[in-house]
C-alpha cells in the first residue's frame, strides 16, 4: 500500500511522518522545511509513506509545491494522508476539498488539537466528520497522542470512502458533470475542475467539446472561472466551519505580545543584530577557542603516543609520518573545533525550530526588495550558516525565479560551519582578545557583500521587475527538546562522517605530495616537494593579498574547493612537516605561515569566505540553477569578487598597519 | 509607489487595503491583481470577495504587512494589498 502524506505548509507532516516511520526527518517552524518528497515505511507495516512538500492548494505557485502536485495526480496512491492544521481550519479545508476531488480514500488528522484548544477553538469530530464524508482522527504529532490509533485504522482499512459532495451551485456541478463525461482520467472531478479553471498545466486534456462547456460556463458567469470556484470552494468551507467549529474571537495570544516585542518599530532589526552576532560570538569566540584550545591538546597527546607506538613496533618512518604528520595532524585539525560547531548547530536549530525565522524575514523583506531579493532569501542565508547545500536547495520557496536565482548565488557567501574553523583559527591567533569580534565582523561583512553584489547583479545581469511576498507568519512554539538533539546530531554525524572519509583522503593526498619529490624521493625538504612545486605555480594569485609569496597558503586556499576546513587540515599538515613541533599544531609559529600579519590573516580569511564554495555547493548551484553554464556563472562571479574584496582587505589593512 | 492618504479610513468608506492602520478591519471588496498567478495565489490563501481582514502588525521599515485573514496570519507586500479592494468595516 502506498500513502501520501500531505497537508498546508508547516502543519507538521514531517512531524507525523517521523513518528510514523520512526526516522529523523529534519523539521522547523518555517513554511517550506520539507522542500523533496521523503519516503519511510511505516513501522510495524509494511505500507510506504511518502511525506511531499507542504502546499495550499493543489494549483502551485513554486518548485516545491509543483513536486506534490505532480506526484498526486500522476502516481499512483491507495490512501492520501491529509494533515489538518486545526487552529486555522478554513485555509487547511481548502486544501481538503481539492484533495477529495482526486476521488483517491483519504483519512483526515486534524494536528495541533492541543494548541486549538488552548487558543479557544473548538472542533466538532462528528460534525466534521458527517459533512466531508470521511474519516477524521484527531491526533498531536509533537505530543504523540493517538497516533497508534491511526496506524491501526490505517491497517484495518476502516476509513470511509469518501464519496462526493456537491461543493459548487448548480450550473457549475452540471458543468464539472458533463465534463467528466467527456475526459476519462482516474481523476475526472479533480480535472474536470483543473478545466474549467483553466489551468495551465491541463490545458493539453482539454478537446473540443470540454472547451465548448467551459466557454459556455464562462459566458454564464460573467467572471473569471478561477475566481467563481475559490468563491464557491470558501463559501461551502465557511458553511462546514459554521456547523462544526466555534471559536473565541479577537484574543491577544502569546504570539502577538512576543512579537510586540520582536517586531517593534525600533527594536526589531537590532535584536536582529544582536541574536546573529551573539551566534558568530559564543561559536567563534572566546568560548569555541576555549574548547578548540583543550581538544587541541588532547589530539596532540593522541599524536605523540601514536608515534611512540607506531615506532615501538618498529614501524618504518615514512609510514609513522603517513599515520602521525598526515592522517592525525589533518583530520585531527579538524576534529577539534567539534565542540564549537556543536555550539553553532544547537544555535541555528533553535532559531529554526521557534519561529522567529519568518519573523526576521518579514522585517528585512523592505531591504531585501531594495537590492533585488526577497525576504524569504533570509531563510536560505540563515540555513546557509550551518551548511551551503541544504541552505541552496531551500531557496525552493522563493516563487520568484530572479530572485531565487540571486539567493542560490549568494548563499554560499555566509560563512557555513566548515568555513568556522578557518576563521576561529585566524581571529583567534591573530585578534586574541577581540577574536568573537572579529569573527561576528565577518557575518556582518558577508551580509554587506551579499547586498553589495545583489545590486551589482540587479544592475547587470537581472533588470529590475516587480515582484511579491506571501509568507505566512507561524506561532511561536517551544523548541522541542528531541528535534534538536536529533537535528544537532545529524550535524555533527555529518561532519565526523566527512572528516573520516573527505578530509582523511585528502590528508594522506597532501602528506604523500609534502613528502615526496617530483623524483619520488622520501625525506627531502618541503620546499622540494611537489606540493611546493604546484603551490608556487600558484602563489602569485594570492600575493597581493598577503604581500608575499607563499606556496603553502595558495596550495591550501586550493583545496577549499574540496572541503572549506580541508583548508585548516591542509595548512596543519605543512606546518607540522615543516617544523618539528610536537606541542600542538602550532600553524603560525611554522617557517611557511610565520608571515601572516592581521591584515593578512583578515584578507585571507576573506578570500575563502567569498571565493567558489566546496564541490558539493557546486553541484547543488548547478542542480537548482538549472544549468552549467549559470553555475559557472556563479562560481567565477563568487572567486572574481572573493579576489578584489581580499585584495582591498589586505592592502588598506597593510596600510593601517605600516601607519600604526 | 502610490501616495499614501494620512488620514483615518472610517466605517463604510471603500478603499484600498494598504491604506488601512493597524488594528482595523475591512471587508474584502475586489482583487484588481494583474499577475494571474499572483491572484490565483491571494485566493488560494483565503482572499475571496467578503472574507473579513485584519491588520495585525506592520513591519519596522512599514512594508509588509503582515494581516489576519481566516484565523490565520499571513505577510504581504504594500504594493500587492493596493490591488485589493475593501470596505472598511473598524
Amino acid at each position: 500500500m502506498r500513502i501520501a502524506l500531505i497537508g498546508n505548509q508547516n502543519s507538521g507532516k514531517t512531524t507525523l511522518f517521523n513518528l510514523l516511520t520512526g526516522t529523523n526527518q529534519k523539521v522547523g517552524n518555517w513554511p517550506g522545511v520539507t522542500i523533496e518528497r521523503k519516503l519511510g515505511v511505516i513501522r510495524g507495516t509494511d505500507f510506504e509513506i511518502i511525506d511531499l512538500p507542504g502546499v495550499y492548494s493543489l494549483s502551485p505557485y513554486s518548485i516545491e509545491e509543483e513536486i506534490s502536485r505532480k506526484f498526486l495526480f500522476e502516481e499512483p496512491i491507495d490512501l492520501i494522508l491529509n494533515i489538518v492544521d486545526s487552529t486555522s481550519m478554513e485555509r487547511s479545508l481548502y486544501l481538503t476539498t481539492q484533495l477529495l476531488e482526486l476521488g483517491i480514500p483519504m483519512i483526515v488528522t486534524l494536528n495541533m488539537m492541543d494548541i486549538a484548544d488552548k487558543r479557544g477553538i473548538h472542533i466538532d469530530l462528528k460534525t466534521l466528520e458527517k459533512r466531508l464524508d470521511t474519516t477524521i482522527i484527531s491526533i498531536s504529532a509533537l505530543k504523540k497522542t493517538n497516533v497508534f490509533n491511526l496506524i491501526q485504522y490505517i491497517k484495518m482499512g476502516d476509513y470511509r470512502q469518501n464519496y462526493y459532495h456537491h461543493i459548487y451551485d448548480h450550473e457549475l456541478e452540471d458543468g464539472i458533470a458533463s465534463i467528466k463525461e467527456a475526459t476519462s482520467s482516474l481523476h475526472s472531478q479533480f480535472l474536470a475542475v483543473k478545466l474549467i479553471e483553466e489551468d495551465p498545466t491541463f490545458t493539453k486534456y482539454h478537446t473540443k467539446e470540454t472547451k465548448k462547456i467551459v466557454d459556455d460556463l464562462g459566458k454564464g458567469y460573467m467572471r473569471d472561472m478561477e475566481q467563481v470556484i475559490a468563491d464557491e470552494r470558501y463559501r461551502y468551507i465557511e458553511n462546514i466551519r459554521d456547523e462544526a467549529v466555534t471559536a473565541k474571537k479577537d484574543q491577544t495570544t502569546w504570539t502577538d505580545r512576543i512579537d510586540n516585542v520582536l517586531l517593534n518599530r525600533f527594536f526589531a532589526i537590532p535584536i536582529f543584530m544582536v541574536v546573529m552576532f551573539g551566534i558568530y560570538y559564543l561559536a567563534a569566540g572566546p568560548i569555541g577557542g576555549y574548547t578548540v584550545g583543550i581538544v587541541g591538546k588532547y589530539m596532540a597527546l593522541f599524536s605523540d603516543w601514536t608515534r611512540n607506538l607506531l615506532v615501538g613496533f618498529g614501524a618504518s618512518p615514512w609510514s609513522v609520518s603517513l599515520v602521525v604528520d598526515g592522517m592525525i595532524a589533518g583530520v585531527g585539525a579538524i576534529l577539534s573545533f567539534l565542540p564549537q560547531l556543536i555550539i553553532l548547530f544547537l544555535l541555528i536549530s533553535l532559531l529554526e525550530t521557534t519561529g522567529y525565522m519568518s519573523r526576521v524575514a518579514f522585517f528585512l523583506d523592505r531591504i531585501f526588495q531594495k537590492v533585488g531579493l526577497s525576504g524569504k532569501s533570509l531563510i536560505p542565508f540563515i540555513i546557509g550558516s550551518g551548511c551551503s547545500v541544504p541552505a541552496i536547495m531551500s531557496a525552493r520557496t522563493i516563487n520568484d525565479e530572479t530572485e531565487r536565482r540571486m539567493t542560490i548565488m549568494l548563499t554560499p557567501f555566509i560563512p557555513c560551519s566548515a568555513k568556522l574553523p578557518i576563521i576561529t583559527l585566524f581571529a583567534g591567533y591573530f585578534f586574541k582578545e577581540n577574536s568573537g569580534l572579529i569573527s561576528a565582523s565577518l557575518y556582518f561583512f558577508a551580509i554587506g557583500v551579499i547586498f553589495l553584489s545583489a545590486l551589482i547583479m540587479k544592475k547587470f545581469w537581472f533588470k529590475g521587475k516587480h515582484s511579491s511576498f506571501i509568507l505566512e507568519l507561524p506561532e511561536y512554539k517551544l523548541p522541542s527538546f528531541r528535534f534538536v538533539t536529533y537535528d544537532v546530531f545529524d550535524k555533527v554525524k555529518a561532519f565526523i562522517k566527512q572528516a573520516g572519509s573527505i578530509i582523511l583522503l585528502a590528508s594522506i593526498v597532501v602528506w604523500f605530495l609534502i613528502s615526496f619529490s617530483w623524483t619520488l624521493q622520501y625525506g627531502i625538504n618541503p620546499n622540494q616537494s611537489i606540493l611546493a612545486s604546484l603551490g608556487k605555480v600558484l602563489a602569485w594569485i594570492f600575493y597581493p593579498m598577503l604581500g608575499t609569496s607563499s606556496w603553502g597558503a595558495a596550495v591550501s586556499a586550493v583545496q577549499g574547493l574540496v572541503a572549506k576546513e580541508q583548508i585548516i587540515a591542509s595548512m596543519a599538515i605543512i606546518s607540522g612537516y615543516s617544523d618539528t613541533t610536537t606541542e600542538g599544531v602550532l600553524i603560525f609559529g611554522s617557517s611557511v605561515f610565520s608571515f601572516f600579519t592581521p591584515a593578512s590573516a583578515y584578507a585571507f580569511m576573506v578570500f575563502n569566505l567569498f571565493s567558489a564554495p566546496c564541490v558539493a555547493a557546486i553541484a547543488a548551484m548547478n542542480k537548482e540553477l538549472g544549468t552549467t553554464r549559470k553555475m559557472w556563472q556563479a562560481v567565477l562571479f563568487q572567486t572574481g569578487l572573493a579576489w578584489i574584496l581580499a585584495v582591498l582587505v589586505y592592502q588598506i589593512g597593510h596600510l593601517i598597519e605600516v601607519i600604526l | 509607489m502610490t501616495k499614501i492618504k494620512s488620514a483615518r479610513y472610517h466605517k463604510g468608506e471603500q478603499t484600498k487595503l494598504s491604506n488601512l492602520k493597524k488594528g482595523q478591519k475591512a471587508k474584502v471588496v475586489f482583487l484588481n491583481t494583474e499577475d494571474k498567478a499572483l491572484r490565483r495565489r491571494l485566493l488560494d490563501m483565503g482572499i475571496t470577495e467578503g472574507v473579513q481582514i485584519k491588520i495585525k502588525k506592520i513591519a519596522p521599515l512599514g512594508d509588509p504587512i503582515d494581516i489576519e485573514v481566516r484565523g490565520y496570519e499571513l505577510c504581504l507586500r504594500k504594493f500587492d494589498m493596493s490591488m485589493i479592494d475593501v470596505e472598511v468595516i473598524s
